[in-house]
């Protein structure tokens, strides 16, 4: 993530080869996030790693080709609401024994039963609680990055935090009297 | 059953859309409202889910008598409040922007107002007493931030903050007074309590805690004081409150414990002796206060008064006459409260001495407001004047005295009422008056209207309080209010409201110094005070607290760590040591984890002399990733997977810090004298031999079932449909963590964001 | 084995603690980190067998590592690294408010602060910025 950045600067962020893996990436890094998600209940990985997976892959294009770039090419300013949504599905999952007069957190099918395969994909309520996990931590990981883009980005462009003026340190007051 | 669902859904709508917010909670309100009286007609309906069973928990709600009453009450005021604030809303914000700067579009107003609503009508409709107390303590929540909805001043957040607590503090006798039915009878349903419970100490206390509670929330003596602040609130909300949601909520939760508090005569006598200093306490502040929403709200503490007292005298009519006397207050009050909302919005003035003569210039209002007022004073043909008879029947089967006491209730709030009406629309015209949207009118006229039609058809009101009053009372009420042009004691006791009433009112400059000093007297000594007290106590044990505690962090953790290495040490001389350390064979698998180890333990060392921060992080992150192989080697390949995943993106996040922070701050202390370094590295090396021991001793002694639980979840995997035993247990033994573990995440990316943003959401 | 797993763990713990004993807050922060992998480490230890993974179809015969202990940890590390992350915005915010990172120095701060508050002054400077003269003559 620093070894570019000296070579060869491109818009000031990376060099070239970064962004050029970086798309190369992306869509790749997507399925393999896609594929734990969906392979957790049989391999290793669930919907937490296959969450984390791809928000590295976001975390990558940030990286790569700064802020503004991403935002203006990706859909990323949704993602926030999306792991909201996460925790609404998790959470519908849990209440689905609820209504059929079953402990909270049954999953379905029931033990033994029959289960309906797509492909290797097992189609049980578990899996889609992972997928809630999936994408609450897939927003959550991908909503901090863009915060701390977002007050880099601001920081950079020399707009002033806030002074919490009740605070004051030595230093603080040091300045105040030289001003005065 | 709707209802209950769908003022979330309105809640959410509304939310979502800031221009729509209006008109779909006002839709939503009145299709509940609709949804609620066809429930109710159609016979009522009920839903018992368990969602906890091994706690006995269930979701048991009905739509009985009772619980149609305080579900029609909240979503058909609610829709006439919804109305009237759509245009009024817009309008207060306008004024405080003007005021502040600030720009709001008020949205959460709508959200709030209809989660109010929504968990009024489950409260109405919960059966069950864990249910009513989580419904409960959501429209405390609800009225929190609607009390502290202008939260830019500093009166309505002390404002909202008291009515959180005084009603949250006594929400918590209500749980105990729950509990303690639950440990005497196992279980928290009402209806199988009622069958269960025996007259005795036990249905006293719990129950008196329980009545405490509503009490609390009614603003009942010596509870009374948050209400007059709530007014701080918009208009509509203070409406909402006083008719049909918060203040109502405390006599419905008496009404659905009455079959309990019933068995208990000290209950009922205390009820009768809070009810009737309430309507004195509340009814003598009312006459002597200026301000148009002071005084309505101290004539709310005065008639929910009322209704407390009417509980305590018992009896069929006493039952029965509490609701009645619900429906017709919250008529009156909810008309009468957005009149002063209406008013202040066309002169600017909330107080009734720099108002008058409104009448001429907002004949419909005044109109409108009169029929309400009249409702509220008694008069003949509203439906006032039913509650008044029904009051009068239930005050004489107890006997004269009770009957003199409800005289003098009727006689009050005939005075303050008439002083309401007369000063704002009556005299003289003073000020200026512009004109008010239609929506600020119109739900005043139709409230109005319904006062005046219940006056003439009181009959599908009287059913339906006779309805709630079956429930209460838990066994079928007759009673049938009706005009009898005779002279029978309700109707001379009524004519002599009227004729005491026009004496207190001719004689007002005789008694209102003693009035004025009354209520002087209470600010000087009333429970306010010792409220405020409490408070201010409690605000300086949390900084002494917190002096001892916080300010000197690093001493307090050496405290922790220094001791607590002592104290092992200790245990360990004590305890015998022979065979209890085991070295633990190392064979030749064993050797990646051996280097995984000693790579982790390597990079933490290194960590310690590091000067540099960037150099620090990548050495914290190989920390991190040897710790991951270790995983791994453990033949944990999922942890190892979720370790090297978080270690990334923890590397990233402590990078993305360092970069915020210039260097120089960077290293501020970093640097500490020598004398230190060796004080702490004496601490940390105890705390280090301390884990060691700890850790030593409790992985020699694993756990004597050879298996145990790993080996049968082990085997439980296949049964549910997974290969990855890890995966299934935490998405499907141990989900109800998982969801606990993914809703911390979810809030500490909220804590970030708003601690990143200066408080803000971006 | 168990020695040097203890070992590891002690080292890795004791660390941290010297870590969260310094003045400056980053290295608080780290000294937390290191203390929940020292936990990670020991919980994930305390498994009562180790060996494969426990991923079916089992091997035959090999034994097979505790997947009790490695649920529970995975769960500890996510709350640990949320924990660090809050940490990280907590002192992020510190730097903003404080313009230092020494926890003596902002020991100092508060501690004034609340003799100021104390004293009755008002904290909240903010409305000087909208209009009214600056206060710069408290000392």
């Amino acid at each position: 993530m620093t070894e570019g950045g000296k070579k060869a600067p491109v818009e000031g962020v990376t060099s070239t080869l970064t962004q050029v893996i970086a798309k190369v990436l992306l869509v790749p890094t997507l399925m393999i996030a896609v594929a734990t998600l969906f392979k957790g209940y049989a391999q290793t990985g669930d919907g937490f790693s296959a969450g984390v997976i791809a928000a590295l892959a976001i975390v990558l294009q940030y990286l790569a080709f700064g802020r503004e770039v991403v935002e203006r090419y990706l859909p990323v300013q949704g993602l926030g609401t999306l792991s909201w949504l996460g925790l609404l599905l998790a959470l519908g999952v849990a209440a689905v024994g609820l209504f059929r007069g079953d402990a909270l957190f049954t999953h379905y099918p029931a033990p033994g039963a029959e289960v309906i395969h797509i492909g290797t994909v097992e189609v049980i309520t578990a899996v889609l609680f992972d997928v809630g996990i999936f994408l609450l931590v897939f927003g959550y990981a991908v909503g901090a990055v863009r915060i701390i883009a977002g007050v880099i980005q601001r920081q950079e462009s020399g707009e002033p935090e806030e002074e919490a003026v009740y605070h004051d340190t030595e230093e603080r007051l040091a300045r105040r009297e030289e001003r005065a | 059953m709707l209802a209950v669902v769908a003022a979330p859904v309105a809640a959410l709508s509304g939310s979502l859309r800031p221009g729509l917010a209006a008109p779909v909670g006002a839709g939503i309100a009145g299709l509940a409202a609709v949804a609620t009286l066809v429930g109710w007609l159609s016979g009522g309906g009920a839903v018992d889910v368990a969602w906890a069973p091994s706690l006995d928990l269930r979701f048991a709600i009905e739509l009985d008598g009772l619980a149609a009453l305080y579900s029609l009450l909240a979503t058909g005021i609610g829709f006439a409040v919804l109305v009237y604030s759509s245009r009024y809303l817009p309008l207060h914000l306008e004024h405080e922007r003007e005021a502040t700067g600030t720009s709001d579009p008020g949205v959460r107003f709508y959200f709030f107002i209809l989660l109010f609503m929504g968990s009024m009508v489950g409260l109405a409709m919960a059966q069950d007493l864990i249910l009513v107390f989580v419904f409960w303590d959501l429209t405390a929540i609800a009225s929190y931030y609607l009390i502290g909805f202008d939260r830019h001043k500093e009166e309505s957040r002390a404002s909202a903050l008291m009515a959180l607590l005084v009603t949250g503090i006594t929400a918590v006798l209500l749980l105990i007074g729950a509990l303690v039915f639950y440990a005497a009878y196992g279980t928290f349903s009402i209806p199988e309590l009622v069958e269960l419970t025996e007259p005795g100490a036990l249905v006293t206390l719990a129950g008196g805690l329980i009545a405490v509670a509503g009490l609390a929330k009614s603003a009942q003596v010596p509870f009374q004081f948050w209400l007059p602040r709530a007014m701080a609130a918009p208009t509509p909300v203070s409406a909402y409150l006083h008719s049909a949601a918060m203040v109502a909520a405390g006599v419905l939760l008496i009404g659905r414990v009455y079959p309990l508090l019933q068995k208990s005569e000290v209950l009922l006598n205390a009820l009768l002796v809070i009810g009737l200093l309430s309507i004195a306490v509340g009814g003598i502040i009312a006459l002597t206060r200026n301000v148009m929403k002071q005084l309505l709200a101290y004539s709310t503490i005065s008639q929910y008064g009322y209704v407390v007292f009417m509980f305590g005298l018992g009896g069929e009519y006493g039952a029965m006459a509490a609701s009645f006397y619900v429906i017709a207050h919250a008529l009156s009050k909810s008309a009468l409260f957005l009149t002063a909302g209406a008013v202040t919005e066309a002169t600017h003035e909330t107080e009734i001495s720099r108002i008058g003569g409104l009448a001429r210039r907002m004949p419909l209002l005044a109109a409108a407001s009169g029929a309400a007022a009249a409702g509220l004073a008694a008069l003949p043909l509203t439906i006032g004047f039913f509650k008044d008879e029904l009051l009068f029947d239930a005050a004489l089967e107890r006997g004269a005295p009770f009957a003199g006491l409800a005289l003098l209730a009727a006689v009050l709030t005939l005075a303050y009422t008439w002083r309401f009406w007369s000063g704002v629309f009556l005299g003289e015209a003073r000020g200026h008056a512009e004109r008010v949207p239609w929506a600020l009118v119109a739900p005043v006229a139709v409230l109005g209207s319904l006062v005046l039609v219940g006056g003439i058809l009181v009959e599908p009101f009287a059913a339906l309080a006779r309805d709630a009053g079956a429930a209460s009372f838990d066994a079928p009420v007759e009673v049938e209010p009706a005009y009898h042009l005779e002279a029978s004691p309700e109707n001379l006791l009524a004519l002599a409201t009227y004729a005491i009433g026009a004496l207190v009112i001719l004689s007002r400059p005789i008694w209102i110094g003693a009035a004025r000093a009354f209520a002087r007297a209470g600010e000087l000594a009333g429970p306010e005070r010792a409220y405020n007290a409490a408070l201010r106590g409690l605000n300086r044990f949390s900084d002494f607290i917190h002096t001892i505690e916080v300010r000197d962090l690093r001493g307090r953790v050496a405290t922790i760590l220094v001791p607590s290495g002592i104290l092992v040490g200790l245990g360990i001389l004590a305890t015998p040591s022979g065979d209890v350390y085991r070295v633990g064979e190392v064979t030749g698998d064993d050797v990646p984890l051996v280097l995984a180890l000693a790579a982790a333990a390597i990079a933490t060392v290194a960590i310690i002399f590091t000067k540099k921060h960037v150099t620090l992080v990548l050495v914290l992150s190989s920390a991190g990733f040897a710790t991951a192989v270790a995983f791994a080697f453990f033949g944990a390949p999922d942890v190892a997977l979720v370790a090297i995943l978080i270690e990334t993106l923890i590397t990233l996040l402590v990078l993305g810090t360092l970069k915020l922070i210039p260097r120089k701050v960077l290293e501020s202390g970093a640097r500490i004298p020598v004398r230190q370094v060796w004080r702490k590295g004496s601490v940390a090396a105890v705390a280090g031999a301390t884990a060691f021991v700890v850790a030593w001793g409790t992985l020699s002694q694993p756990s004597a079932v050879e298996g145990g639980a790993a080996a049968r979840l082990t085997e439980l995997a296949p049964e549910a449909h997974a290969n990855d035993v890890v995966t299934v247990i935490l998405a499907d033994f141990r989900a109800l963590d998982t969801i606990g573990e993914v809703t911390v995440v979810a809030l500490v990316l909220l804590g970030v964001a708003t601690l990143l943003f200066r408080g803000r959401l971006p | 084995m168990i020695l040097l797993i203890s070992l590891t763990i002690a080292i890795i713990f004791g660390a941290g603690a010297f870590l969260i004993l310094q003045r400056n807050l980053i290295r608080i922060v780290i000294g937390v980190i290191l203390i929940s992998n020292a936990a990670n480490l020991y919980i994930i230890a305390a498994g009562l067998s180790r060996g494969e993974p426990p991923i079916y179809p089992l091997p035959e015969g090999a034994q097979v590592s505790d997947p009790l202990v490695q649920a529970m940890v995975l769960t500890a590390i996510v709350i640990s690294s949320s924990i660090a992350a809050i940490l990280l915005a907590l002192v992020y915010r510190l730097y903003v408010s404080h313009d230092t990172l020494d926890l003596e120095e902002i020991s100092r701060a508060e501690r004034r602060a609340a003799e100021r508050l104390d004293s009755g002054e008002s904290l909240d400077d903010r409305e000087s910025s909208e209009g009214r003269p600056e206060r710069e003559e408290r000392p």
